[in-house]
C-alpha cells in the first residue's frame, strides 16, 4: 500500500514539476486564425476550392482589382490603378500601378498578369470555370489576354458579355490572383506550370507571404517587407487548423487566438455575452435552398412546387435555425446586388399549400425523401421543413450523408428533394447568381452540366435562357437592372425547382482588440489592416 | 533443429504478408465502398465535366477498380507509396511528419494508462469487495463509459479555460512554432536536443492533458483487466499454501500472485499502445492534434486512398510488431513458453 501510494505521489509531484503557468495571449504583432482546415488541399490559385482557401490566398496573392468588402457592387484597383472598356464592349484595359514588386523582389509586370491567366485557362482546374463561363478557354487565352507594354494589360472578351462582369471576375481570389512568372516558372517540373510547387509555396505580391504550410495543422504568413502598399501592422498571421468550434471557442475567450473563422452558431450566441469578444456577421456567398428533382413526376407539377413554397417557414427557419448563417431571402438574387427585387414575402401557409396540393391530385399529399449534409444547419433545417412538410400532408424521410452523398445524388440527377447550399454569389452580379441555380442550356441527360444546379434539378425554360444571355450583354446599366428583375418575377413565374429561404451569411467572433477587420462577402477578407491594441 | 526455426519463420513470414495483403484489399474494397469521391474534392463543386475528367486522368480514378488497386501494389513493391491528393507531398514523408506527434501521445498515454492502472488494478483486487475496490471500479466504469471527445472538452474546460493550467489545443503554443528545428519531429526530443528548455515545457503543458484523457481511457481498460486476472490468482489454491506458511501478504500478492499475471498484462498493454497509436482520432481533433489518427481519417473522407492505405499497412505492421514484441516477452517471463 505504502508503495502505490508513494508512486502515485511522485507521478502527480513529476507532471506538476513539469508543468509552467500557459502564455495565454498571443504577441502584440501576431494574428492568430482558427479555422478548420480540412478543405484546404492546395495553395495553388489556379486549383483551390473553398472559401478556407481564399481566405488565406487573398493575404498573399494581388489581383488586378478587389472587390469591395463594404459596398458588394465596388470594384476598387489593386494592382491595376485605373481600366477603361472599350465602346463596343469588347475589350478591357488595365494600367498597372508603378512600384508593385512581388515578395521576390521582381516587378510586377503586365507579362506576369497575362501569363498567370493563360496558366488558369491551361491547367483547366477548379478556378478556371469562372472564365470559362463566359467563353475563355486554352485555345483562346493567347488572344484573349495580351500586354501591349509593360504596364498595360488587354483582355479581349471572345464571347459578348457584360465587361463589368469580368473585371468583377478579375476581382476574384483564385482566377485573379497575379503570381510572379519567373519565380514560379522556375520550379516548373515537367511542364507543369508550376504547379507542384505552388502546393504549398507562393509567388505573390500580397501583404504577406507564406512561410509555413502544415496541412491540417497551420499555415503562417509572414509579412512581405517589399510589399508596395501600406506596410501591415502585423509581422506575422498565422492560420490554425482547430476542426471543432468549442476548441475555438474556449481558446478565442483565453486569448489564444485572436479571431475565430468557423463558430457554430450556439458558440457564437454564447460569444455574444462576452465583453472581450466581438461577433461581426457580413454578406457571405450563396442561399440556402430546397430544391426538387423535376425528373420526379410529382415535382415536374408546377402546383406541386408552388405548394412547397408554401410549406417552408421562412421567418421561422432564418430566426430559430439559421442566425449567424443565413438571412432572409426568397429571390434567387442577394440583396444588395444591383438588380436585386426586394424579398416576394412568401409565408408558411397550410392551407394554401393543401389546396394546391388537391389541385394537383395529391388531395391526401404523397411521401418522398428529404436530403441534407449530416452537419449543421443542414440537418436542423431539413427537420424543421420535414415538419412543415408534413402539416401540409408530404410525409418526407431524411436521408443525410456527405456532400457527396448529397450533392453528388444532384449531380446525378438522382434525388427527390434536397435542402442545400450554393447558387453563386461570390461575385457581386446577379449573372453568377442566375448561371449558378437558374440557367440550363441543354436539359439532356448526357450533356452532364453539372456544375449548373438548374442542370440538377431538371428544370428548365428556353425563354428564361434567353432572358439571362440577354442580360448579361446588355450595356444600358439601367435596362440592365430592369431586365434582371424581370428575370426573378418570371422566375417565381415559373414555380422553379429550387425556391431560396435564406442568403448566406458569414458570421466570426474575434478579441474585441482587434482593429480593422472587415469581413468580406467574397471570402477575400484582408489582414493587412488588422491592429491589436495590447 | 535448424530446418524448424526455418520453416517457423517462413511460416510467420507467410502469416504477416497474408495478413497485410488481406489488410489492404479489405481496406480497398472499403474505400471504394464509401460514397467520397477524390476528384470531386480536389475539383470543387463548381467544375465542368472537362475538369473532373482531367483530373481523374490524373490521379488514376478514372481506371476500373482492379486496376487501381493493382498499380497501387506495383507501386508499392517499387517503394513508391504514391503522393498525398490533401497535401500534395510524397505519403511517406506526411507519416513521418504526423507520427511522432502520435507517439508523443500515446507513449505518454500508455505510461499514464500502465503506471495507474496496474496498481489499482491490483488493489481492487486484494481489497475485493471494500469500498476502496468499489470507488476504483466506478472510476474505471466512468473512464470506459464515458466518450473520449466529451472527456476531453470537459478535461479542456475544467483545466485549460477554468483553472489555466494547462496549454490549449495543439502540440505548442504559437509563440514557440518555428524555434525549435525540427531534428525528430518529437517536439519533447527535439526542445531537449536544442537546450530550449522554455519549449520543452510548453510542450508538457500541451501534452499533458490529451495524454491524461487518453490515458485514463486506457487504465480503465488495463485496471478493469489487471483486476480480474489478479482476483483469478488470489483465488488460487498456491497463494493460501503461501500464506499458510507464513509468506507476508505482500510477497505473495508480488512475488506470485503478480508474477503470474505479468504475461497476460504484457498483451493487454501492448494491445492497448496499439489501439492508442491508431485511434486517437477524437482526441486528437479536440486538443488540435496533428497526429496519425486525424490524418488517417480525414484523408479517408475525401478518398485519398494512397494515405489512406499505407496508414492501414502501417497500423497492421505496429499491430504485427507489438504481437511479435508480446511472443518475445511471453518468453522471458514464462519460461514454460521457451
Amino acid at each position: 500500500m505504502n508503495m502505490l501510494s508513494k508512486a502515485f505521489a511522485s507521478v502527480l509531484l513529476g507532471a506538476t514539476l513539469l508543468s509552467q503557468p500557459v502564455l495565454a495571449e498571443t504577441p502584440p504583432n501576431m494574428l492568430v486564425v482558427g479555422l478548420s482546415m480540412n478543405n484546404i488541399l492546395t495553395l495553388d490559385p489556379a486549383a483551390i476550392t473553398g472559401k478556407e482557401t481564399v481566405q488565406v490566398l487573398a493575404n498573399i496573392y494581388d489581383n488586378l482589382v478587389a472587390l469591395d468588402a463594404v459596398n458588394r457592387s465596388q470594384v476598387d484597383p489593386q494592382l491595376a490603378e485605373s481600366w477603361t472598356i472599350s465602346d463596343d464592349k469588347t475589350t478591357i484595359t488595365f494600367k498597372l500601378r508603378d512600384g508593385a514588386t512581388f515578395a521576390s523582389g521582381n516587378p510586377v509586370t503586365s507579362a506576369d498578369v497575362v501569363w498567370s491567366l493563360k496558366r488558369l485557362m491551361k491547367l483547366n482546374l477548379a478556378q478556371a470555370s469562372f472564365l470559362k463561363t463566359h467563353g475563355f478557354s486554352a485555345a483562346n487565352a493567347d488572344a484573349s489576354f495580351s500586354a501591349p507594354d509593360e504596364h498595360t494589360v488587354v483582355v479581349k472578351l471572345p464571347k459578348k458579355v457584360d465587361p463589368e462582369l469580368i473585371v468583377m471576375t478579375l476581382g476574384i481570389v483564385g482566377p485573379g490572383s497575379v503570381l510572379d512568372m519567373k519565380t514560379v516558372m522556375g520550379h516548373d517540373k515537367n511542364g507543369d506550370l508550376g504547379q507542384a510547387w505552388l502546393t504549398n509555396n507562393s509567388a505573390g505580391s500580397g501583404p504577406f507571404t507564406l512561410s509555413q504550410w502544415a496541412s491540417n495543422e497551420r499555415v503562417i504568413l509572414d509579412r512581405n517587407d517589399k510589399y508596395w502598399g501600406d506596410k501591415p501592422a502585423m509581422r506575422r498571421v498565422m492560420f490554425r487548423h482547430l476542426a471543432e468550434s468549442q476548441s475555438q471557442r474556449l481558446m478565442l475567450q483565453k486569448g489564444d487566438i485572436d479571431v475565430a473563422y468557423t463558430l457554430s452558431a450556439s458558440d457564437l450566441k454564447a460569444l455574444e455575452t462576452d465583453k472581450n469578444i466581438t461577433i461581426q456577421t457580413n454578406g457571405g456567398s450563396g442561399f440556402y435552398y430546397l430544391a426538387v428533382s423535376m425528373k420526379d413526376e410529382r415535382f415536374k407539377n408546377p402546383k406541386v412546387r408552388e405548394a412547397l413554397r408554401y410549406l417552408i417557414d421562412y421567418k421561422g427557419l432564418n430566426d430559430s435555425v439559421l442566425p449567424y448563417f443565413g438571412k432572409l431571402r426568397d429571390r434567387p438574387v442577394p440583396a444588395g446586388i444591383f438588380g436585386a427585387l426586394p424579398n416576394a414575402g412568401y409565408t408558411l401557409d397550410v392551407a394554401k399549400a393543401k389546396k394546391l396540393l388537391a389541385e394537383a391530385g395529391y388531395p391526401d399529399g404523397f411521401s418522398t425523401t428529404l436530403r441534407a449534409i449530416s452537419d449543421a444547419p443542414f440537418m436542423n433545417v431539413a427537420t424543421a421543413i420535414q415538419a412543415t412538410l408534413a402539416q401540409g400532408g408530404i410525409k418526407a424521410d431524411i436521408t443525410t450523408g456527405t456532400g457527396d452523398q448529397v450533392y453528388g445524388a444532384m449531380r446525378e440527377r438522382k434525388y427527390e428533394l434536397v435542402v442545400g447550399r450554393g447558387g453563386g454569389g461570390q461575385l457581386p452580379h446577379p449573372d453568377s447568381n442566375m448561371r449558378a441555380i437558374v440557367y440550363n442550356p441543354d436539359n439532356s441527360d448526357e450533356a452532364k452540366l453539372t456544375n449548373f444546379q438548374g442542370w440538377r434539378t431538371s428544370f428548365y425554360d428556353a425563354k428564361l435562357n434567353k432572358m439571362i444571355d440577354e442580360a448579361v450583354v446588355e450595356t444600358d446599366h439601367d435596362k440592365q437592372i430592369k431586365e434582371y428583375q424581370d428575370i426573378q418575377t418570371y422566375y417565381a413565374d415559373m414555380m422553379p425547382a429550387i425556391q431560396p429561404f435564406s442568403e448566406v451569411v458569414d458570421s466570426v467572433g474575434y478579441r474585441s482588440d482587434v482593429k480593422g477587420l472587415v469581413l468580406n462577402p467574397s471570402w477575400s477578407t484582408q489582414l493587412r489592416t488588422v491592429t491589436k491594441s495590447r | 533443429m535448424t530446418n524448424e526455426r526455418l520453416s517457423a519463420f517462413t511460416r510467420q513470414a507467410g502469416t504477416i504478408l497474408a495478413t497485410l495483403c488481406g489488410l489492404l484489399i479489405l481496406t480497398f474494397c472499403i474505400g471504394r465502398l464509401m460514397p467520397v469521391d477524390p476528384v470531386r474534392a480536389i475539383v470543387g463543386e463548381e467544375a465542368d465535366q472537362a475538369t473532373y475528367n482531367l483530373v481523374a486522368e490524373r490521379i488514376g480514378a478514372n481506371l476500373p477498380i482492379w486496376q487501381q488497386f493493382f498499380r497501387y501494389v506495383g507501386d508499392l513493391l517499387h517503394g513508391d507509396f504514391g503522393t498525398s491528393i490533401r497535401t500534395g507531398q510524397p505519403v511517406i514523408t506526411d507519416i513521418l511528419h504526423v507520427m511522432p506527434a502520435t507517439i508523443e501521445l500515446a507513449t505518454f498515454a500508455i505510461i499514464f494508462g500502465a503506471g495507474f492502472g496496474v496498481p489499482l488494478g491490483i488493489l481492487a483486487a486484494v481489497k475485493r469487495n471494500k469500498p476502496i475496490d468499489h470507488t476504483i471500479r466506478f472510476l474505471t466504469l466512468i473512464g470506459h463509459s464515458m466518450p473520449i471527445f466529451w472527456t476531453g472538452m470537459i478535461g479542456l474546460i475544467i483545466f485549460y479555460a477554468a483553472l489555466d493550467l494547462v496549454g490549449g489545443g495543439g502540440r505548442i503554443s504559437d509563440f514557440y512554432v518555428g524555434l525549435v528545428p525540427e531534428t525528430t519531429g518529437f517536439v519533447l526530443i527535439d526542445s531537449i536536443m536544442a537546450g530550449d528548455w522554455e519549449v520543452f515545457g510548453d510542450a508538457v503543458n500541451h501534452l499533458i492533458l490529451p495524454a491524461s484523457i487518453l490515458g485514463y481511457s486506457s487504465m480503465a481498460y488495463i485496471t478493469r483487466m489487471t483486476r480480474s486476472f489478479m482476483l483469478d490468482q488470489l483465488n488460487q489454491e498456491y497463494i493460501t499454501t503461501a500464506r499458510v506458511k507464513g509468506l507476508s501478504k505482500g510477497r505473495t500478492i508480488w512475488r506470485h500472485a503478480f508474477a503470474n499475471i505479468r504475461v497476460q498484462l504484457v498483451t493487454i498493454v501492448a494491445l492497448a499502445y496499439g489501439s492508442l497509436l491508431e485511434g486517437a482520432v477524437l482526441i486528437e481533433t479536440v486538443f488540435s492534434w496533428p497526429g496519425f489518427g486525424q490524418y488517417i481519417t480525414n484523408n479517408m473522407l475525401i478518398g485519398d486512398m494512397n494515405a489512406v492505405m499505407t496508414c492501414v499497412l502501417i497500423v497492421g505492421v505496429i499491430f504485427i510488431a507489438l504481437n511479435l514484441l508480446s511472443d518475445a516477452l511471453y518468453k522471458i517471463f514464462d519460461p514454460r513458453t521457451r
